[in-house]
């Protein structure tokens, strides 16, 4: 299942707020990285060719997000590159939470991909991760 | 008055609001916003709740300032000023921003909108492609990673020492375009990555190259504005605000983390996790600081790398060297830093976040140049409206440790101005206005409209009268370049 985000008006007037929900942490995972994927570019206008493996592990799932959506605009700034897509599964082993995902995408090419903002980074502004019900929800600031 | 807070604030003169200690616990010392009423009323909820969050941090001396193009911010809002003491205070990466050393430069020429109008489509197009914008461009620069090394010691002089200069632009540049104490050993292999390929490039979000016209009746001091090369009669400038891209992002970052760590041995707390910091002389104060300088110079070298480029692209369009094109540099301010200022009080850290420095004619900091009219100030606005040159002041120095605005200020969200405005009409309408935009983004366009932001007249007007910066020009875009 994917993750579902809508970006935030109300908040962040100079940079860009979103909030992903899903029914799992991994679905959150899921949408959060979306957020971020298309914060930069359509994924749509995007080949592939540029690929990195990454895994991550972490007991605490707000740093572990923190940390993976930093790796997605890092690699951007460091390769080149936005990105197609970033297929991602979250499972828990004891209490540590162990994050393997893909990060697929091609050099930044002005002319056939839509871009969109040159994030720069994550934030812990307003950073919240929480569960209602049977919804996990995060809401994100994105430093532009 | 209606205002976005439920605190009270108290008039001190038509420009100077005041929040009382009483306003929240643990304040040190009282918050001053310098606005007009109809600014202080527009003022989001962020910019109350955050200047006197700032006004709690330890070692705090007088205010925690906000200037009036103050908006939210992380942890400091965008337009704050604070100083604290160098023995008892702190240093925090959230009062210097996460875009270090991001800045404003001004370049004049001799050219007038009578020569530039029929090439402009040519000037922008090959400004456009001489100078890269937008999400992951890298620059035309590269650097081994020792080279870099020396771009985060050296600053401009680097540049200029490699031929992307002049060696008399370095003395019209905050601090010659090269601040001392920077060290590259402590900077992470993160930010190197990030940062290695990115010199000479403009980045997105509100940062753009824009080209100016400076007419008669726009000029408000003639004889300072000749003083800085400003002479009207449709005079072209050009405009850059940009900074230290994505290494100094990840600079702010890591320090970010590091203080988060650092502060419970220090017994220090503070209202938001993104007010993260450090006693100014602990070893992982002093580290950022050195980072932070080191992300500060790599700034300024961006910047000239782009002087250099905007050089190129005008003596390539117009036939002539630059020199002969009178392309001198007018000034290079920093907007996000925080620097080791002496006043009454003494030693202080003074943080500017999405605030000017602005030195009146009696600072001995100035060089000679600057010593009769005060340092320049560049403000932008939106790049449908305009932007101001202004001046420093005693008065400033006296009051707001030396400090000033730096722009308009959001009153929108980017993701509002997205669903509000469409790039392309935008671009259109722009250019029927006389102003030819580039972009690499049209959603990116759209978050910049006009409307997204303050009058930034009446926010000039304000820190005018106010007396901590005086108004010399204001210059209206006919070319802007975005991200």
């Amino acid at each position: 299942m994917a993750g579902t985000f809508r970006f935030l008006e109300e908040i962040a007037l100079a940079d860009l707020a979103f909030e992903a929900e899903g029914e799992t942490v991994e679905e959150v995972f899921r949408g959060a990285t979306q957020a971020v994927l298309e914060s930069l570019a359509n994924p749509a206008t995007v080949s592939g060719g540029w690929e990195r493996a990454i895994e991550r592990t972490d007991a605490d799932h707000l740093a572990l997000l923190f940390d993976w959506l930093s790796d997605i605009v890092f690699w951007k700034d460091a390769a080149g590159v936005v990105y197609r897509e970033a297929p991602l599964t979250l499972t828990r082993e004891g209490n540590v939470w162990l994050l393997r995902a893909r990060l697929i995408g091609a050099r930044v090419d002005q002319r056939t991909q839509e871009l969109h903002a040159d994030v720069k980074g994550v934030t812990k502004h307003l950073y919240e991760f929480k569960q209602t019900g049977a919804c996990w929800k995060v809401r994100i600031v994105l430093d532009v | 008055m209606k205002l976005n807070t439920a605190m009270t604030v108290n008039r001190i003169t038509d420009e100077i609001w005041e929040i009382p200690l009483s306003e929240k616990s643990g304040m040190l010392v009282p918050a001053r916003i310098y606005a007009t009423e109809g600014i202080l009323q527009s003022m989001d909820s962020g910019v109350f709740d955050q200047v006197t969050n700032v006004a709690c941090l330890p070692g705090i001396r007088r205010y925690a300032l906000c200037m009036p193009d103050g908006h939210w911010g992380y942890g400091f809002p965008i337009g704050g000023v604070a100083a604290f003491d160098v023995q008892d205070g702190i240093i925090s990466p959230g009062g210097v921003g996460y875009d270090i050393n991001c800045g404003m430069r001004l370049i004049r020429t001799d050219l007038t909108l009578a020569d530039v109008q029929p090439r402009l489509e040519r000037l922008m197009t090959e400004l456009f492609r001489k100078v890269p914008a937008g999400v992951g461009a890298s620059g035309f620069v590269r650097l081994s990673r020792e080279e870099f090394g020396r771009v985060m010691t050296h600053g401009a002089r680097w540049c200029v020492e490699r031929g992307y200069g002049w060696h008399r632009d370095l003395l019209r540049m905050e601090e010659g375009g090269c601040i001392e104490g920077a060290d590259p050993s402590i900077v992470t292999d993160h930010a190197i990555q990030r940062g290695i390929n990115q010199l000479g490039t403009l980045g997105s979000g509100n940062h753009y190259l824009e080209v100016q016209v400076v007419s008669n009746e726009r000029i408000f001091d003639p004889v300072t504005a000749a003083a800085l090369g400003i002479t009207g009669h449709e005079q072209i400038v050009v405009m850059v605000h940009c900074g230290s891209r994505g290494f100094g992002h990840q600079v702010a970052s890591d320090y970010l983390h590091v203080f988060e760590k650092a502060m419970r041995p220090y017994g220090i707390t503070v209202k938001d996790q993104q007010l993260a910091c450090a006693p100014f002389r602990s070893p992982e104060g002093q580290d950022y600081f050195s980072a932070m300088n080191c992300a500060a110079n790599t700034a300024f070298a961006n910047r000239q790398v782009i002087t250099h480029q905007i050089r190129e692209a005008f003596g390539t369009v117009f036939g002539q060297s630059a020199e002969s094109l009178g392309m001198e540099l007018v000034y290079d301010v920093a907007h996000n830093i925080a620097k080791v200022e002496r006043y009454a009080e003494g030693e202080l850290v003074v943080h500017r976040k999405g605030a000017t420095r602005a030195f009146g004619p009696g600072s001995p900091e100035l060089p000679e140049m600057f010593r009769q009219i005060g340092q320049p100030v560049i403000c932008g606005g939106s790049m449908e409206t305009g932007s101001y040159l202004l001046v420093g002041t005693d008065q400033a120095v006296r009051d707001t440790f030396g400090s000033t605005m730096h722009g308009a200020g959001r009153t929108m969200s980017r993701t509002q101005a997205k669903r509000t405005f469409r790039g392309e009409h935008l671009q259109q309408q722009m250019k029927q206005h006389g102003i030819l935009v580039k972009a690499v983004s049209m959603s990116g366009l759209a978050e910049e409209a006009g409307l997204a932001y303050k009058n930034i007249s009446e926010v000039v007007e304000s820190v005018d009268r106010a007396g901590i910066t005086k108004k010399v020009a204001e210059l209206r875009p006919i070319g802007n370049i975005k991200g």
